[in-house]
Formats: structure tokens, sequence, C-alpha cells
């Protein structure tokens, strides 16, 4: 099998040497891999299914059909590799060797290239859950190779020149063609203008995308497309490609938990970077809940759970910005969960602290990428962290030009009328800066709030600012939001809890129970 | 004005994945072009589009001139120091050369701006907020958004009383919830 020697110069002769080969005896490095892949996945998947079978009794003769029918898929793949031309095209792209970066054309890249320039549908079935795997792997290789490709502190020569003659590995124009492609190919976007405007998407689906291979490849495409552009700091297209799809409904198409939960924290952090704060905490809020929810779910394998448990980290502390930026009222259980993981945080970001604002960026945003190939001759040993340095210049900066007005909210609350002049003396302003300061205030509490239709780009200007405010000419009008103290869900709760409890002791023994009794009473306050 | 709004933003959508193109190509970034790329940016205020071009320029090209003029008049205005913003742009009149209305584009900011905050403003004031030494500008807006002028030198904007007032959010207890309680108690 290991005719690759590790030398990509030699490997590369001897790609070229089988370039027009028709049939294959010897199986290259990734095929195996891929093979390899596709079996230890068919094999977790058999193990899976016969463990929930057998937890629910069903017979022995159908957990053997549901093996074979796993096993045909499996045998389907094979035939197709083996028979199919594609892989010649593959050839002349795939380097193996045994270092992480160059891993880069992985099982993943295999699949979606296959796939992606198909002669006619590929007659696989396959789960959701694998398929936007493949997507999520697919673009993780690009995000790690991209990253290896820029740290070029620690890289050999040998290393630096194959890079440097190769500028067209991973290239980021090929990943977006072939996420696009698989797009196209499911008229993806097309099936779904019509399934949200009450048709039939079978009616426009096309030659491969009435194949539910075709059509989950392309959804999860979308989304893919939505973290490569979030990614490389386009957020307005990243949310753009999603324009079709209803964000605020639980879609047929988005049962897989990962898709959910990494499909939100996009769009969260994209109306962020937009200034959308109302959006971006609506959108925060709804998939923390449903991670609150869904929670005992996720035992599938520690490394998916570790996943979501990150991002639900990520999410909280991105929700913990927002909020401070824009104050307004949330759901109180999720509320209760932020304040302990990140009251302390959010103080000091209401007191200025720039230093935690950036902290907490740091830690929350996704691994942003530079879509341009660096010059070898000239890399500094920071290069690769520059993406990563202009997104956090850009918020740094939104951060600051709203400096004041965490300190402005929490006095204008103390107030409903006063001269403007006196207010700024308070704040230990100019009466003109001050001034400048409101505008600055009514400017930046005023967004684009998402309140009717499809695309997640749609929306009106709205304040839903707790505290307002307007100026008449020397005067400054202050409008607060006060909420009332909840006691009646609270006394409801106990009242409930107390009657439980008498249930509970009239249903006691008498004898020896009266003492304990009493005890239980006294402790019910 | 929403149409105008609408039909600017689906341009500057273009226009960014313009950046695009030069972002991923940095042989053929061209100043020029990304320069007029922002100032149309900035035209679209109070969209965030300036904003999100920020995020696709590289830290090098931030730096070139005119770039780094341009981006800063748009912190002036995102800050809303709008005399400030006059001033510097009159040292740099050469930026907007290429692009017709800025001056008007920023002033609907400016005057959108004023709108939300203020229900009456001193003609003085709002007269340097436009940029408007000569007093030219100031009657063509307020004709624009029917501001009327008062006796004692202040601008009537509108009434700003029906949207900015004081709310008290109520608990409210449905029936559902204390029926149970009411069906127990006797």
């Amino acid at each position: 099998y290991d005719y690759h020697t590790g030398d990509p110069k030699a490997d590369l002769a001897y790609e070229r040497q089988y370039e027009h080969q028709q049939t294959y005896h010897v199986i290259p490095e990734v095929i195996k891999n891929f093979l390899q892949y596709f079996h230890k996945t068919i094999s977790d998947l058999i193990d899976q299914k016969v463990y929930e079978l057998q937890a629910n009794r069903v017979s022995s003769e159908s957990i053997e059909q549901k093996i074979y029918e796993i096993q045909d898929v499996y045998q389907g793949c094979v035939k197709l590799i083996n028979s199919d031309s594609r892989f010649i095209m593959l050839q002349k792209i795939s380097y193996s060797k045994k270092k992480s970066g160059f891993d880069g054309f992985t099982t993943a890249h295999l699949m979606c290239f296959m796939l992606s320039d198909a002669d006619g549908p590929a007659p696989l079935e396959l789960p959701n859950q694998w398929l936007w795997d493949i997507i999520d792997e697919f673009i993780y290789q690009f995000q790690s190779f991209s990253q290896y490709r820029c740290k070029t502190a620690k890289k050999s020569e040998e290393e630096i020149e194959f890079l440097r003659n190769n500028p067209k590995i991973w290239n980021v124009h090929s990943v977006l063609n072939v996420l696009h492609s698989l797009v196209d190919k499911s008229n993806i976007n097309g099936q779904l203008e019509v399934y949200t405007s009450g048709g039939d998407p079978e009616s426009v689906a096309g030659e491969y995308g009435r194949h539910s291979l075709y059509k989950m490849l392309g959804y999860f495409s979308l989304v893919g497309l939505l973290r490569l552009h979030s990614l490389l700091g386009d957020y307005y297209q990243a949310i753009k490609v999603l324009e079709n799809i209803e964000l605020n409904k639980k879609s047929m198409y988005s049962r897989v938990p990962e898709c959910q939960i990494t499909t939100y924290y996009y769009v969260g952090f994209a109306y962020l970077m937009m200034r959308r704060y109302q959006d971006a905490i609506r959108v925060f809020a709804n998939i923390l809940l449903y991670i609150q929810r869904t929670r005992n779910m996720f035992q599938r394998t520690t490394y998916k759970y570790e996943m979501i448990n990150k991002q639900n980290e990520q999410m909280h502390g991105l929700l913990a910005i927002a909020l401070t930026m824009y104050p307004m009222r949330i759901d109180e259980s999720i509320h209760t969960q932020l304040r302990e993981k990140y009251g302390d945080k959010m103080l000091r970001m209401q007191k200025g602290d720039l230093q935690v604002f950036e902290e907490l960026f740091s830690f929350a945003c996704p691994k942003f990428l530079s879509p341009v190939v660096p010059n070898y001759d000239n890399v500094h040993p920071d290069y690769h962290k520059e993406p990563f340095q202009q997104q956090l210049k850009v918020f740094a900066e939104e951060v600051q030009q709203q400096a004041q007005l965490s300190t402005i909210r929490s006095f204008l609350k103390l107030y409903t009328t006063m001269p403007v002049a006196k207010l700024a003396g308070f704040l230990d302003m100019s009466e003109q800066e001050f001034r400048i300061q409101l505008l600055v205030f009514k400017h930046k509490m005023k967004n684009l709030v998402w309140t009717s239709g499809i695309s997640a780009l749609d929306g009106e200007f709205q304040s839903a600012s707790e505290v307002d405010f307007y100026i008449d000419k020397d005067m400054i009008h202050i409008a607060d939001t006060k909420v009332a103290r909840r006691y009646g869900d609270f006394f409801i709760r106990q009242i409930h809890k107390f009657e439980e409890l008498n249930r509970t002791l009239k249903k006691m023994p008498l004898t020896g129970a009266s003492s304990s009794a009493s005890n239980s009473t006294s402790r019910a306050t | 004005m929403a149409t105008t709004f609408e039909q600017m933003r689906a341009n500057v959508g273009k226009l960014l994945r313009g950046i695009d193109r030069y972002q991923f190509n940095p042989a053929y970034f061209q100043t020029t072009v990304t320069s007029q790329i922002l100032l149309k940016a900035l035209t679209n205020l109070p969209h965030t589009d300036f904003t999100l071009c920020k995020c696709m320029i590289d830290q090098t090209h931030q730096e070139e001139r005119p770039i780094r003029q341009i981006l800063y008049l748009g912190n002036l205005l995102e800050t809303c120091h709008f005399q400030s913003f006059w001033a510097s742009l009159e040292e740099n009149r050469d930026l907007i050369d290429g692009i017709t209305g800025f001056e008007d584009s920023v002033r609907k900011f400016i005057c959108h701006v004023v709108g939300i905050t203020y229900q009456n403003i001193e003609y003085r004031l709002l007269a340097e907020m436009l940029g408007d030494p000569l007093d030219t500008q100031v009657k063509v807006w307020m004709n624009k958004y029917g501001w009327t002028e008062n006796e004692d030198g202040q601008i009537f904007i509108h009434y700003q009383e029906e949207s900015v007032k004081p709310k008290n959010i109520v608990e409210k207890i449905d029936f559902e919830s204390v029926s149970s309680i009411m069906a127990t108690s006797q």
C-alpha cells in the first residue's frame, strides 16, 4: 500500500505516472483512510443500532436485518469508489504526508469532490448526521490547514518550499466552489423557497435535489457557507446565504442538533458584529434554551458533547457582551445561568473595563482565517493571529465608541426631568460633549431588528432601550421602564408545594409520626 | 425613504462582495476602489455597512492614505462629532470627489439622529451640526422634514412624548395558574 514515500516531490511524480490509468490495483493512502473511516463509522453505527434495538427489545431477526441494511450502504460506497473514474482527478491533487497540515485532503474532502462533480446522482442513502459531519469536517480541515499554513516559524525549508509551490492546496476559492456546487446541485434554495411558501419542494428539486443525500448536503453546505463567510469576516454574506431558511422556525431540515447549534452560534455572532443587538440576544437566548432542554441527548460521543459544551459557554459569553451593550429582559432561566457564569464580568464591562470585553470576545469568537496565502518570504511570527486581531479591533472600536453609554444610562435612570447642563455636570462632562453623547446613545441604541419575513437580514430600525429620553431645548426628559416585582408566581408555587406536603402528611400513619410531622411543617415555611 | 435605503443596501451588498475579491487577491488590492466603497458605505448610515467593511480590510491597508482618512471621518460620524466631521472634511475635500451626493447623505443621517433625539433644538446648534456656516442648508433640511421655526430661535422637530413614555411592566397572573388553587381551597 505505501507507495507514497512522504517526500512530496517524489509522491507527485508517482501520482503523475498513474494519472491515465483506468484501473487501480494499488489503493492510494487517502482512499484507504476513507475506507477505514467508513468502516469505523459503520462499526460504531452498527454497535449503536444494536444497543438501541436491544434496549427496545427488538427481535434478533430485526437486528440482523438492520445490520444488513447498514452493510449494504457500506458496500455501495466501496463499489462506487472502486468503479468510479472520478478518482483520477483526486489523484492529481491528493498528497498524503504524515504531518497534520498535509492531511488536508481527507475523507471529507474526498466525499465532497466525488459528489460535487458527479455525472449522475450517487445511489447512496446516508444518515443526516453523517452528512453534517462530512461538511463540518471539510470546513474544519480547511480551517486547520489555513492556520497551519500561516505559522511558518517552526517549519522546515522543505515544508515552506512545498507550500510555496502549491498555493492551490486548500485554496479558499475551491472550498467555496465545493460548497456552492453542492448548493446548486440540489437546488436547495429553490426547494426552501417553495417549502416556506407552502408548496411542494419536490416540484423544483431537480434530478439530484429529490434525493435526500443531495438535498441534505445542499442544506448543510448553506450552513457551511455561513460558517466560512463568518470565519473570513464577511458577516453580511454569512447571513445572506441563509436567506431562504426561516431561522425562527424548527423546520424539517434541521434535525441534527450540532447543525442547529452551529447555525445559531454563527448567526448570533454575525448579528453582534452588525450591531443588531436585539436580534443577537434573541438568537442566543433561544439556542441556549434549546441546549438546556436537550442536554441529555448529547451522550453520543465525548468529542461531540465537549464541542457542544464549548459552544454553550461561548454563547453565554457572547450573550453577556450583547446584554451589556443593550440591556433588555430575557428568559429568567437563561438570565440566572448567565449571572452565575458571567455576573462578575458583566459588572466590570458595565463599568467600562475594555479588557474584560476583549478577553470574553477572544474566548467566544470563531477562529478567524485569512483567505490569502501568505508571502512565505516575509512572514512575521504573529501573522496567523492577524485575522483575529482585525476582528477584535473592529469590536474594540465599537465598544469604545459606546464607552460612556453605560454610565449615562445609570444616571438617566435616576431622574425624570432635568436641565441638560446640570446632568452634564453630574457626569463630569461639558454640556457640548454630553449632548454629543446623548446623540450617540440614541444612534447606537436604534438598531435593525428582525420583525417578519423569511430572510434573517430583514429588519426595521427599532429601539427597545429600557431607558429612553428626549431633549427639549435645554431640558432632558427621561422615560424609564419599571418592572414590577413578580410575587404571584412565587406564591403560587409555594402554595402548591404546601398542598402537596399536606397530602403526603395525611397519608402517613399516625403512630410515631406526629413529632416528625410537626418538624416537617415548620421546615416548609 | 425606505425604498431608497433598500436600494442602497442592495448595492452596498454587491460592493462588499467586491471587497471580497480584493481581499482574496492582495496583488489586486486597489486603494481607490476600496475608498469609494467605504465612502459609499458612509452614505448608508445608520446602517452598519461601514463597520462591516472594516472587518474585511486588513490592517496594512487600513493605514494607507486615503483609507486612513476615511476611517477617521467614519469614526467621527459614528460618534456623532458632527462639527469635527465637517471641519475634517474641509481639509480633505478631494476624498469625496467621486461620490455624488455624499454631503447630502451625511446630512440625512445627521437629521435622522437629531430627529430621534430632540423635540426642540436651537437653530444655531442644528446649523453647526449640518456644517452650514453660510446658513444655506438648514432651511432646506427643515423643509424636507417639515420642521418649523419658533420665535425664540428654536426649531420644532416633533412631539416626542408619544414615543418616549415611561413604561410600567406589571405582572400578569393568568387565571389558569390560580384556578387549581382556587379549586382546592374551600
